[in-house]
């Protein structure tokens, strides 16, 4: 009696045992690593960036939070601190070396003469500046900032919802290199683009000028920070 | 009586913390080795139930029911045909039969022991 018990206990064990792995198995399947080494090179590059810009921050905000324990000096650093946020956010008028694009009709005499640019071309042009390192843009005296719209409403190109100024249009780019950034607007696809459309690009590199601040109520909606995981 | 059942928790708590897993193509062929396993065992319960109960038949059935019932589904996947319905319509069928004979065995005993008291 004693042995069928154990036999039996034995046996249930065995079920027990693949009864809970066939669960674990259909609860949690083994998902296979399937990359490469040059996939995982890779992924280990952008891990690696990701620290590195981690780390940045982690400094950065640490040398704020050391101004902000000197006591004395609390207001002046959080003052530095808003200003810095504001120039990043375009807030403030910035000058320095760049160059200005003037966008104008090829051809006056005959054909079709536009009167402004439309804003495809344009998301394209400041597309390509900013592959080029530009820092800042300004079209006209609208300036450019990362929610900056530039739309098409009722067959006039309006940037940061007002309409731009009719041709000749001038856009300012401030950049590091503004002799490069100059030669790569000269030779750069948008100029061809343009053409189709009959306009043309000059492009005058220049060592000071002003961009003009982004005036209106900076308003984000629908936009909310999340809590980064991991 | 109460061993299987301790056998029953050790072998749940042995799977769980074991990170021990099978890749998920092979699933099918424990779930399988499962159904057998619990024919088997409610078949043993049965025989112990009507006092048949043979040790080697059991423990022989047992292995040779989870190995065969595995084999007839990776014989199935490998000739395209579903053979491990065979092996679920078999093994559920009698596992249905056996613990409806555990049920009928186990009123009637039940039943018997409430006429003895009464008679008590």
């Amino acid at each position: 009696m004693k042995d069928r018990m154990l036999i039996f206990a034995i046996v249930t064990t065995i079920i027990g045992f693949m009864i809970a792995v066939q669960f674990k198995t259909t609860n949690e399947p083994v998902v296979r690593d399937t990359r490469d080494i040059l996939q995982l090179r890779q992924d280990l590059r952008i891990e690696k960036e990701r620290q590195q810009e981690l780390n940045q921050e982690i400094e950065k905000q640490l040398t704020l939070l050391n101004q902000l324990k000197q006591r004395d000096n609390i207001e002046g650093a959080m003052l530095d601190a808003i200003n810095d946020l504001k120039e990043r956010a375009g807030l403030t008028a910035v000058s320095g070396e760049g160059i200005i694009l003037e966008i104008k009709p090829m051809y006056t005499d005959y054909g079709f003469i536009p009167q402004t640019v439309p804003a495809h071309l344009l998301r394209f042009l400041i597309n390509e500046l900013n592959i080029h390192n530009a820092q800042e843009i300004a079209i006209g005296n609208q300036r450019i900032i990362s929610t900056s719209a530039i739309r098409d409403v009722n067959n006039v190109t309006h940037v940061n919802a007002r309409r731009i100024p009719n041709l000749p249009l001038k856009v300012y780019v401030l950049a590091n290199e503004a002799e490069k950034l100059h030669h790569e607007m000269i030779v750069s696809e948008s100029v061809e683009y343009f053409a189709i459309e009959n306009l043309s690009i000059t492009s005058t590199p220049i060592n000071f000028i002003t961009l003009p601040e982004y005036e209106q109520p900076l308003r984000i909606r629908h936009l909310q920070p999340i809590k980064e995981e991991s | 009586m109460w061993l299987p059942f301790v056998g029953l928790v050790i072998g749940l708590l042995l799977g769980f913390w074991t990170e021990f897993r099978i890749p998920e193509i092979y699933s099918n062929y424990l779930s399988i080795a499962v159904l057998a396993a619990l024919d088997t065992l409610f078949g043993g319960i049965r025989a112990h139930l009507q006092n048949t109960f043979e040790e080697k038949v059991f423990v022989t059935g047992f292995f040779s029911n989870i190995l065969l019932a595995a084999g007839l589904a990776f014989l199935g996947v490998h000739l395209g045909v579903d053979l491990y319905l065979a092996a679920i319509f078999a093994f559920g069928v009698r596992l249905f039969n056996n613990i409806a004979v555990i049920r009928r065995i186990l009123l009637s005993k039940w039943t018997a022991k409430q006429d003895r008291q009464t008679e008590n």
